[in-house]
């Protein structure tokens, strides 16, 4: 397929489109199917049947809708409305109400149970309002298992002009200029990186996707995966013909068995169309994926250890440099980027970069996807441009704390990362502020926490975490992880003293300062921010204890 | 100046860093002109009484270990953990690897020089033993370690000496450190 | 590879060298010690026991010397205060974690462990000792493998798969589970892949992996024996 042919297929697709007047996208991402939005599906397209509705009315599964504890989430399109929890028992009402009456059923729309009036548009609703979703755009929209369905939203486009229009330099300079940041939690700049890569000359390039998404509570990853898997498949390629790769890797754990089925139906879709594989579109460039799944263990969604992983040996990390830009998979260069960073790509290819690094903040560019969970009353995926508050993150989005519970902290990058108190409720979610903080931006989980929350229990339990994720390559993480765990027990327990907080400190710093990879040097940061903000907690459990002594 | 007090103790060891400690043979004369040897497992006396140093053999292995170490802490200005069984565990601690049942029933029952009625001891005077051997460190603030398996009689004596004299021993800069 | 001559400076010596070593090899050259473990000579090297960090002027983090290329005009630091506490801290790690019991350890006298303990002044403990209930296998004719010795240095990992090329070693588990083993985790006895070289007895650094004919106080190692054996054989005679 060349260009001209591409062009043939997008009106080939929006014609199909067009003869529909309603579309309904049930939710098929993995938090909804789990409430069994599968069955939905298929009684409403039964009902559609029944009624001799289906040349007028088109059902189809869609990716992650954002409020995941709401589901499942049936959305009609173009109307825009959501119902939320929707029953297999009242399919026929809604369709009836919806479709045929045109009168919504306001006691079934998103959020009417904690809405005073629910909105007809979802949209309008804060919850949606207050967003910006690009890497997430169409995920809601679209089914993830048709690339008709892409294509029709002018999937694979920008793929089309940088084969046609761009420069491999070009590209990456387009890339510099949106000033991204990668997705994956360290904030690295993407077009650098790409530079990098680029720079290094080589017969052999690879790319790899990182989706080894592993930090408890968070599924942006996932949900970009299932919902729109064309998306990174064409960031991926459009990466590969910048840096000169033709081969990439898509690094999928093993626990998102509905991403790993959705990545490989969307690559063989992808290859019949000639929009992966040998000369696409008809071009010199060629570019293949594979999938690769993780087997999972938290460290390989550190680079070096996704690397090792890949290449079929045990997954740890190793010392860099050599970076992977310079030595990666098999020894060449490599560049790897997360999920989101490569679903960011094509918007900027096809809106500029310029349009890009103008939303979120001066040093951070662009929007993030959040992956609410915790104490708040509406959790599920959000994305929201960078330098949005925590405040209107939890409050404006969110919908505030459940059953108006007191805001406590929220943690920010997982195991890695680290809490925000109350105090701080304004700080702006971008890579410096949260670090000024003592946390990290991370991939995007975060979780709330309300006054029942203990937090010396919240870092002993992140302590856990890395303890049991910890490779066991080197001694600071291995063991340090573990000493720091069996002292956090301690305070837990009121049996600490003084002494063993100095010694918590001291391994602390160690471990941050001497372990060989990220997992290690991240691990103590939960430990280290709930210090910071809430060390009254620890010397309170310590004076405690130390009173009982004769 | 007045004549320090010293004590040495033996908890839960094999008596073999006391071997080394008479191994400083007559070099014990140096230390009886600066110290007078108020407690030890050869001097008679029912109470720990206050003393400048106490040299503490042995690890905790019993509720009776842990009564005594509170209690000699309290009574000691300077307290020397003697060996490597106060400082690691050592041979003693070989048992923490294990259930406490397990290794009283492999002793007491299941022992090849028992004959068919092994019999685990239960009497109301003996000691409880602990779940877990612990080194003197992690029940009560130690000041200085002799470690070894036994700690050699050079490195006792130098321990002594500069303590007596007022000084801070330091075993590795005197090259008398040894592990095992 | 060209090798250009550099200039850099280590604990503030001003040291000639040429590019394409790492901070290790030039600091050995130079009689400046840098304490290692998982380091051996001929081996690849993976900076997993963290006791060769080191300062650079310019890199906001430590470096492992014996991973990190030199470069010119730069400025390392090997012993400052910092490094030597994070030095004695790993020591104390390594020995709290297994079952080190020197008094009765094969290696006793002959350990680097033991010697490293010496090195960083490493008196006491100041941590909780895990006491891990380890195995140990005796199923091989010549050699048995002790888990309560391991600090899991690979040394003998690496030396099976590069010099002997047997690949008889990998590692298992996590965190404080990891083990070494044998093939797929048999009894080293039953290994189809092992040589009964005795190359790894030789590059363990602890008493780890040792030979059944010797007894305490007569083993002694010989780990520079397989770095002269990886030179030998690049001379190709």
């Amino acid at each position: 397929m060349n260009s001209q042919e591409l062009t043939t297929l997008y009106d080939k697709a929006k014609q199909k489109n067009a003869q529909y007047k309603h579309k309904i996208c049930v939710c098929c991402g993995a938090g909804c199917i789990s409430s069994g939005s599968e069955e939905v599906l298929k009684k409403i397209q039964e009902e559609i049947t029944a009624r001799g509705l289906e040349n007028e009315v088109s059902a189809v599964p869609s990716g992650c809708m954002g409020p995941c504890n709401q589901g499942p989430l049936v959305k009609f399109l173009p109307d825009n409305t959501i119902y939320q929890k929707v029953d297999c028992k009242n399919i026929q009402y809604v369709v009836q109400r919806q479709l045929i009456d045109k009168k919504p059923i306001e006691d079934l729309l998103i959020f009417s149970d904690s809405r005073e009036k629910p909105f007809l548009n979802a949209d309008e609703d804060p919850f949606f309002k207050k967003q910006l979703k690009i890497a997430l755009k169409d995920c809601g929209d679209i089914n993830p298992e048709e690339i008709d369905d892409y294509l029709n939203i002018g999937g694979y486009s920008a793929l089309d002009k940088v084969l046609f229009k761009m420069l491999p330099e070009e590209v990456i300079a387009e890339v510099k200029h949106s000033r991204m940041r990668g997705r994956g939690g360290a904030g690295y700049p993407t077009g650098f990186k790409w530079e990098t890569v680029y720079k290094y000359v080589s017969a052999e390039k690879y790319v790899i996707c990182n989706g080894d998404e592993g930090d408890p509570g968070a599924f942006m990853d996932r949900s970009v995966l299932e919902g729109n898997p064309h998306r990174v498949l064409e960031g991926m390629a459009i990466a590969g013909y910048a840096v000169g790769a033709s081969q990439g890797y898509a690094y999928i754990r093993g626990e998102y068995p509905l991403a790993i089925k959705r990545i490989e139906n969307a690559i063989k879709q992808a290859k019949k169309l000639r929009l992966l594989g040998n000369n696409i579109l008809g071009t010199n460039f060629s570019f293949d994926v594979q999938v690769r799944i993780g087997a999972g263990a938290f460290v390989c969604g550190e680079e070096t250890a996704l690397i090792a992983s890949i290449e079929g040996k045990r997954g740890t990390p190793s010392p860099r440099p050599p970076y992977p830009a310079e030595s990666g998979l098999w020894g060449k260069p490599t560049l790897i980027n997360n999920v989101e960073t490569f679903a960011g790509i094509a918007p900027i290819i096809n809106q500029g970069g310029e349009w890009y690094s103008e939303i979120g903040t001066p040093k951070s560019a662009g929007t993030k996807v959040f992956a609410l969970a915790g104490k708040i009353k509406y959790s599920g995926l959000i994305e929201v441009p960078m330098g949005t508050t925590l405040r209107q993150i939890i409050f404006d989005i969110g919908g505030g704390m459940q059953d108006d519970g007191e805001f406590k902290a929220a943690q920010t990058g997982g195991p890695s990362g680290g809490c925000i108190p109350a105090e701080h409720l304004d700080v702006k979610m971008d890579y410096e502020s949260l670090l000024s903080l003592g946390s990290i931006m991370g991939s995007g989980g975060l979780i709330v926490m309300d006054k029942s929350s203990d937090m010396v229990d919240v870092a002993r339990f992140f302590m856990e975490f890395c303890m049991d994720e910890s490779c066991g390559k080197c001694v600071p993480c291995r063991v340090g992880t573990k000493m720091m765990h069996d002292l956090l027990q301690k305070i837990c327990t009121n049996h600490a003293t003084k002494i063993d907080l100095d010694r918590l400190e001291e391994l602390a710093d160690y471990v941050k300062e001497c372990s060989l990879c990220g997992l290690g040097t991240s691990a103590p940061n939960p430990l280290l921010s709930t210090l910071r903000h809430f060390r009254e907690e620890y010397e309170n459990r310590i004076r405690q204890f130390e009173e009982l002594q004769p | 100046m007045s004549k320090k007090k010293l004590a040495t103790v033996w908890l839960g060891g094999c008596s073999g860093c006391h071997m080394s400690l008479l191994d400083i043979d007559e070099r014990i004369l140096e230390v009886a002109q600066l110290a007078d040897i108020v407690k030890c497992p050869i001097v008679d006396g029912k109470e720990f009484p206050e003393v400048d140093i106490a040299l503490v053999e042995g690890a905790i292995t019993s509720d009776e270990h842990l009564k005594e170490i509170l209690h000699i802490r309290k009574q000691s200005k300077i307290l020397i953990s003697l060996g490597d069984c106060a400082i690691m565990t050592n041979v003693t601690g070989m048992r923490n690897y294990f259930n406490l049942k397990d290794v009283i029933e492999t002793s007491y029952v299941g022992s090849v020089s028992n004959d068919d009625a092994g019999e685990v001891p239960n009497h109301w005077a003996l000691l409880k033993l602990n779940d877990k051997v612990y080194p003197l460190q992690e029940i009560v603030e130690v000041d200085y370690f002799i470690p070894g398996c036994p700690p050699s009689a050079d490195a006792i004596f130098y321990v002594l000496s500069e303590l007596l004299n007022d000084r801070i021993p330091d075993l590795s800069e005197a090259k008398k450190m040894k592990h095992g | 590879m060209s090798m250009t001559k550099l200039t850099l400076q280590i604990d503030g010596r001003s040291i000639e060298t040429e590019s394409g070593r790492t901070i290790l090899e030039v600091c050995k050259e130079n009689d400046i010690t840098i304490l290692t473990m998982c380091h051996l000579k001929g081996i690849t090297d993976v900076g997993a026991c963290r006791l060769c960090l080191v300062e650079i002027e310019g890199v906001s983090k430590l470096m492992s010397a014996c991973t990190t290329k030199v470069a010119d005009k730069m400025i390392i630091r090997t012993s400052t205060e910092k490094i030597k506490r994070y030095q004695r801290i790993t020591t104390e790690l390594f020995a709290a974690e297994r079952n080190h019991v020197c008094s009765v350890c094969i290696a006793n006298g002959h350990c680097e462990l033991q010697k490293l303990a010496y090195d960083v002044k490493m008196d006491h403990i100041r941590y909780p000792y895990l006491f891990p209930q380890c195995e140990v296998d005796t199923s091989h004719p010549l050699y048995v493998l002790d888990h309560n010795r391991c600090i899991v240095c690979t040394r003998c990992v690496r030396v099976c798969a590069e010099v002997e090329g047997a690949y008889n070693w990998d590692v298992m588990n996590r965190g404080t589970n990891v083990r070494i083993i044998s093939d797929f985790n048999t009894p080293w006895g039953e290994s189809i892949t092992c040589s009964d070289c005795g190359k790894c007895v030789e590059a363990c650094p602890t008493g780890a992996l040792w030979p059944k004919a010797v007894v305490q106080g007569q083993l002694n190692k010989a780990p520079e024996f397989i770095s002269d054996l990886i030179e030998k054989r690049k001379m190709k005679l």
